[in-house]
């Protein structure tokens, strides 16, 4: 039995409604529990901010295509190299680091949960070895359905209780926690290089479209009763003009869950551009917030991007194409046999670029003009729009008018004509920025069950402590006290044990790995389904008993079982 | 007993069809196979224990007296190498890095001598691919560039390419057009449609040749380049330019000629440049089973594919410095340990002769010509054959390598476990 | 001030130092720095004997002189800004990495990676350089930026790579790919080459010697006379292959295809 009683800590926990009491957490054993025995360690938290772990419920960090972009990258892996130092591994790399370097300088952030963004059933066994070797954070992994050809067929039939048993075995075989789509459809169109240009638009051969295949997922979704929503990465990333493919998209997003909401859109900055050409791209923050203000059952987040030089990497394979014919730089391209697509290129966002300036501009408008904190949450789609220890910046931003008017003075001088960031006074206050970091993550993604974004009795004990007195600080003037302060924890604890102090890592990871199994009947398992198999068997290049992940490679797996309504 | 779809470990192709039959302790047949397959698993002889060279010959000592004497030959050494790590499994090669930091050491693998120069090449212009199921269910145009896949692959061609059933492919082999470049004529050529003989080290100039008829440049172009007449140049760009998809598989006949990692950063701005006609990939033909695999586990570790060097603490990168052959040629380093590979004979004669001069050690199963420079063997199981564990095929698909018999012998991962052990005093990686 | 270090011998001479601490300005604080011979962390006097003649008060003023065996010496004078290194035989690689300023003089030989990513600065080489002279990193897109490298005997294959910005005299022969994926700058071969410039997007080369298996892709342009040579030379555009706009000129005696 271990136990750790936290002490004079200035709790602010949205889930449980805590806005800044000064209390005492006691831990046994991993959970929150009511007291402790005299005999258990003590942090005095001396009154600074305590919050829940951090969660990102939008990050790339394991897998085959962030892997590429580390072999792709040594000039990279020049900057941020660290020695083997106590508990700690060696690091390398900035904006695609290792893996213990991803995990480190997380945990130093005060994060224990990630859900990575992207991930091919068939290379899922290559996440999960990368989960394992990214020890301080639970992982959860979106699984790509965008161009799954079982799924497709069963769209086309208006099947989706088909859809969703080949979700189901799909999830259970690839150890996955959540329907991801990267602009449905257009990853198959992709094969053949092409790419779609609506939602309304015919996968080549397949007679569907992204919008049949986005509301078939949402249903079967719900039917399976799955935790998250679907994690809709929308069709035209990047493209301007592309909102109002962004807004029709939402239209077709039904309210089907009250505990949460029933799609999830991700790096929304990227989808949010007025314009038809790079020369009149423009900010329609304003009406993207508009709709989503409008409609509960859709949760976004930002795909802030930063000036710096980072890695693109998406599943948006035609997108990543384009970029390329942009830049001139590196180009990968990695399609996956009837599943989907993926590219990865090196960009700098810079303050000389009009675009680039527009692009960080929308990211902070829609989080000043999303009226619930709860329904836009934040991150960069690490690393594309820019690595994740940037977020303490992007909090200093968001919750400092002077801030942004600051760096906006630096910007290229047409930012100012075609977004309204100038203009929006709202600066956000420490509780909204819990629930943007960590407890909305908690309820988007369906683990405040499992314990995780709250510090509620019975929660898992992930716990940051932050070197910041709210009462002492005034983020407005003083934002320079806030980045620094998000930037390295005191403490950040994991599962009740202390495991990053002041940025410095102090024991070896045992992270857990949450998946889902959602159980469908009998007579509509894929496993059954003889159609499936003869297809499976033909068209794949690995036979289907090598398909499924192996237990062994989730040493801390945690299965969430669900009873679907089949 | 018969055990259904074995994973084949010897080749990047790593098939995973095979029908093995064992009558409990020997592989007794081998179905669906090719014969490089078949004898991966049927020719597998091993020495029974661990052997150390003494002035009278060899002598056979314990595991634990190989495992201490090694950690104490790689303790004190100033500049120790670890090289091999490509026909295991992932956990192994996991080790072998974190050795490599715990000790300042220099860690390679086997690409350092077939596709080192294509990640050099990645490196500087990226990698447009994709998982070969892409290239079975679509392409209708193929191109083999500098390499024998009848001989090498021997079922890249039936089971992922040219002769696969594709979706979109019905009938494989007449809807198909095979281009094979090469220098000479081989199986593969004699399968082509079209087939492009070039001059010894003539690649690189054909590739730029294509780039520039590709970008509407034919008339800078002189009648022949390398060897190879304009006019076929110019039906192999429309070839292309009109296919629906089309793959390029390229081998050691580009990465190993004159030019190197530039001939293969050619071909993959050809690809590039396809691209933007139709869609178009290319792919390596990686040579040992998990060669992509230790590339793999080596980025996420350290963030670099092969060739890394921790005598600082930090991990540093630079091929044609930290590469092993490199390293040894310059005779820097002063111990070796060689896993799951065989340097003593892949390796030029100057660079493999210093591994003579210093202390060796090799774990590996099977007695191989580094045996014969080395000062210790430590035999142990075949990742695939009695030892399990993940293995990444050429396209990047990890799959689980079976242990379909038990012989008895420990696991290298175990092995290199206790090595750690030793170094650290701790309780492991 | 005259810093003179003399190389000792070693047990085990084969093996790398790496010596990024030897440059003129860490040595107005003294001489106690660190090196590292294989993994181990050495002092300076530990490899080598330390003379210093005279003070100086500014690192402009500082001359280092490296005597004895310095072949398996790499990283010395990088980051260097001021002063000067006098290398009295051979240097071992990535000597002058991301120099800035200053002079660094070879009498001997100089091995790979010569002025790797240099941004200012002068190395003058009066032997042999090897591979990947004045050139860049893996994967990063500019070699070097800007200075002046100079090598009186021969240079080794992929001589100014990423070349951007800088000049580059090579008075002997070039390897194969000198020049290759140029972007800027200048490079002057007054000896033979193989392949140059393939892929070069800008930047200019000349070349006064043989050139063996001049690339397909390589557009003529015209002739231009080199008056301080009175030389005639061919001057091509390229490489298209890409969208090149660079300049090579190719004395126009000396072509082989």
């Amino acid at each position: 039995m271990t136990e750790l009683w936290v002490k004079n800590a200035c709790v602010i926990d949205p889930i449980r409604g805590i806005n800044g009491e000064i209390m005492d957490i006691a831990i046994r054993d991993g959970r929150i529990v009511e007291s402790v025995s005299d005999r258990a360690d003590v942090i005095d938290a001396h009154r600074c901010l305590t919050l829940p772990g951090g969660i990102d419920s939008h990050t790339h960090v394991s897998g085959t295509k962030v892997n590429f972009g580390r072999y792709m990258s040594p000039e990279d892996m020049r900057a941020g190299r660290t020695k083997r130092r106590g508990k700690m591994h060696v690091t390398s790399g900035y904006y695609v680091p290792t893996t213990f370097g991803n995990s480190y300088r997380y945990s130093a952030m005060g994060y224990t949960t990630l859900l990575e963004g992207a991930m091919a059933p068939l290379e899922a066994r290559h996440t999960h070895e990368e989960f394992t070797a990214t020890p301080h954070q639970d992982m959860l992994a979106n699984t790509l359905f965008d161009g799954n050809w079982a799924v497709m067929d069963a769209v086309r039939e208006h099947d989706v209780r088909k859809a969703a048993a080949v979700v189901a075995w799909t999830l259970n075989a690839a150890r996955g926690y959540a329907i991801k789509l990267t602009n449905p459809g257009g990853t198959e169109a992709w094969g053949w290089g092409d790419d779609l240009t609506s939602i309304h638009e015919q996968v080549p051969h397949f007679a569907v479209t992204p919008a049949e295949i986005i509301t078939t997922l949402i249903q079967a979704n719900e039917l399976l009763r799955l935790p998250h929503s679907v994690h809709l990465h929308c069709n035209n990333l990047g493209k301007p003009g592309n909102y109002q493919t962004t807004l029709d998209t939402f239209e077709l997003v039904p309210d089907l869950n009250p505990a949460r909401q029933s799609l999830y859109a991700t790096h929304v900055q990227f989808h949010a551009y007025g314009g038809g050409t790079w020369r009149n791209i423009c900010s329609k923050a304003e009406e993207i917030t508009r709709s989503i203000n409008s409609k509960p059952q859709i949760v976004m987040d930002m795909g802030q991007i930063m000036f710096c030089r980072t890695m693109t990497m998406t599943a948006d394979g035609p997108m990543e194409f384009n970029l390329h014919c942009l830049h001139h730089n590196k180009w990968s391209n990695h399609d996956v046999e009837l599943e989907t697509g993926s590219g990865i290129i090196p960009v700098t966002y810079s303050k000389k670029s009009a675009v680039n300036c527009i692009m960080w501009a929308i990211g902070l408008e829609l989080a000043l003009l999303t009226k619930s904190p709860w329904q836009c949450l934040l991150e960069t789609d690490n690393p594309n729009g820019a690595p994740f220890v940037k977020y303490p910046e992007i909090i200093g931003l968001l919750m400092s008018k002077r801030y942004r008017d600051e760096e906006c003075a630096t910007l290229h001088a047409e930012t100012e004509k075609r977004t309204s960031l100038w203009a929006l006074e709202r600066e956000l206050d420490w509780h909204e920025i819990a629930v943007m970091t960590r407890a909305g993550q908690a309820k988007a993604l369906g683990i405040a069950s499992q314990g995780k974004g709250h510090l509620g009795i019975g929660a898992e004990a992930d716990i940051a402590i932050y070197p910041i007195r709210t009462d002492m600080v005034d983020p407005a003037r003083e934002y320079r006290k806030v980045v620094e302060g998000f930037q390295k924890t005191r403490y950040t604890i994991k599962r009740g044990r202390v495991v990053s102090r002041d940025g410095e890592i102090i024991v070896d990871g045992a992270n857990a790995t949450f998946w889902v199994n959602a159980k469908v009947p009998e007579d509509i398992r894929m496993e059954n389904d003889k159609e499936f198999i003869r297809r499976f068997e033909q068209f794949y290049t690995v036979r289907m008993s090598n398909y499924p992940v192996q237990d062994l490679y989730l040493p801390r797996g945690r299965c969430i079982e669900t009873e679907a309504m089949l | 007993m018969i055990e259904q779809d074995v994973v084949c470990p010897f080749c990047g192709c790593l098939c995973d069809d095979l029908e093995i039959e064992t009558d409990g302790a020997r592989i007794v047949r081998v179905k669906n196979g090719c014969s490089l397959a078949e004898a991966t698993f049927m020719n597998d002889t091993r020495l029974p224990a661990p052997i150390r060279r003494t002035e009278a010959g060899w002598e056979e000592i314990s595991y634990d007296e190989a495992i201490s004497e090694t950690a104490e030959i790689l303790r004190e050494a100033d500049r120790p190498l670890l090289y091999g790590w490509s026909s295991t499994h992932g956990e192994t090669q996991s080790i072998g890095v974190h050795i490599a930091e715990l000790i300042g050491a220099v860690i390679d693998n086997t690409s350092t001598v077939c596709h080192g120069p294509s990640i050099l090449a990645i490196q500087e212009v990226g990698h447009p691919g994709c998982t070969l199921g892409q290239v079975k269910n679509r392409a209708d145009v193929i191109i083999y560039w500098g390499c024998n896949p009848v001989e090498a692959h021997p079922r890249h061609m039936s089971r992922y390419t040219t002769f696969a059933t594709g979706f979109f492919v019905p009938e494989a082999q007449r809807e198909r057009t095979v281009i094979v470049v090469d220098t000479r004529r081989t199986d593969t050529t004699n399968i082509a449609d079209e087939f492009v003989q070039i001059e010894h080290g003539g690649d690189y100039a054909v590739l730029s040749a294509l780039r520039a008829i590709v970008r509407g440049k034919a008339h800078v172009i002189p009648a022949s380049v390398a060897g190879v007449a304009k006019e076929q140049l110019v039906r192999i760009a429309e070839i292309c330019k009109n296919a629906k998809f089309g793959a390029i598989f390229f081998g050691l006949g580009l990465t190993m000629s004159r030019g190197k990692y530039k001939n293969v950063r050619n071909a993959i701005e050809l690809t590039d440049e396809l691209s933007r006609h139709t869609k178009f990939v290319i792919s390596p033909l990686r040579g040992h089973g998990n060669v992509y695999g230790s590339n793999e586990v080596f980025t996420w570790m350290t963030g670099y594919p092969f060739a890394v060097d921790f005598a600082r603490g930090i991990a540093f990168y630079n091929p044609g410095e930290t590469t092993a052959v490199d390293i040894l040629r310059r005779g820097e380093c002063d111990a070796a340990l060689i896993v799951a590979s065989d340097p003593g004979a892949n390796f030029p004669r100057a660079a493999a002769a210093h591994l003579a001069k210093i202390p060796t050690v090799v774990i590996d199963p099977h007695v191989n010509a580094t045996t014969a420079l080395s000062r210790i063997h430590i035999p142990c199981t075949a990742a695939g054959i009695d030892a399990a564990g993940t293995a990444y095929r050429m396209d990047g698909i990890p799959i689980r390598l079976k242990k379909v018999i038990d012989r008895g012998y420990p696991d290298d991962a175990e092995i290199l476990r206790k090595i750690y052990d030793r170094l650290d005093g701790g309780m492991g990686p | 001030m005259r810093v003179i270090l003399e190389s000792k011998v070693r047990k085990k001479p084969s093996l790398p130092i790496e010596a990024e601490a030897i440059i003129p300005r860490n040595f107005l604080k003294g001489t106690d720095l660190v090196v590292f011979e294989g993994n181990k962390e050495r002092t300076l006097s530990e490899l080598f004997w330390i003379f210093v003649e005279g003070t100086a008060v500014s690192p402009e003023n500082i001359e280092v002189v490296l005597k004895g065996d310095t072949s398996r010496i790499k990283r010395v004078g990088e980051y260097m800004d001021t002063g000067t290194i006098l290398i009295e035989g051979d240097i071992g690689m990535h000597c002058g990495n991301f120099m800035s300023g200053g002079t660094i003089e070879i009498r001997g030989s100089a091995d790979a990676w010569l002025g790797r990513e240099m941004r200012g600065g002068t190395i003058v080489c009066r032997g042999n350089a090897g591979h990947y002279c004045a050139t860049g990193y893996r994967g990063e897109k500019k070699g070097m930026q800007g200075g002046t490298v100079e090598v009186f005997g021969n240079a080794g294959d992929f001589c100014a790579e990423y070349l951007a910005g800088g000049t580059v005299h090579i008075h002997g022969h070039t390897g194969d790919f000198p020049g290759v994926e140029m972007r800027g700058g200048e490079l002057l071969i007054e000896g033979d080459a193989t392949r140059p410039c393939g892929n070069m997007k800008n930047g200019s080369c000349v070349i006064l010697g043989t050139v063996h298996d001049l690339l397909p892709t390589f557009e003529k342009s015209g002739t231009h006379l080199l008056p301080e040579r009175n030389l005639e030379m061919d001057v091509y555009t390229g490489d298209v292959a890409n969208r090149g706009k660079g300049t090579m000129m190719v004395a126009s005696r000396a072509l082989r295809r």
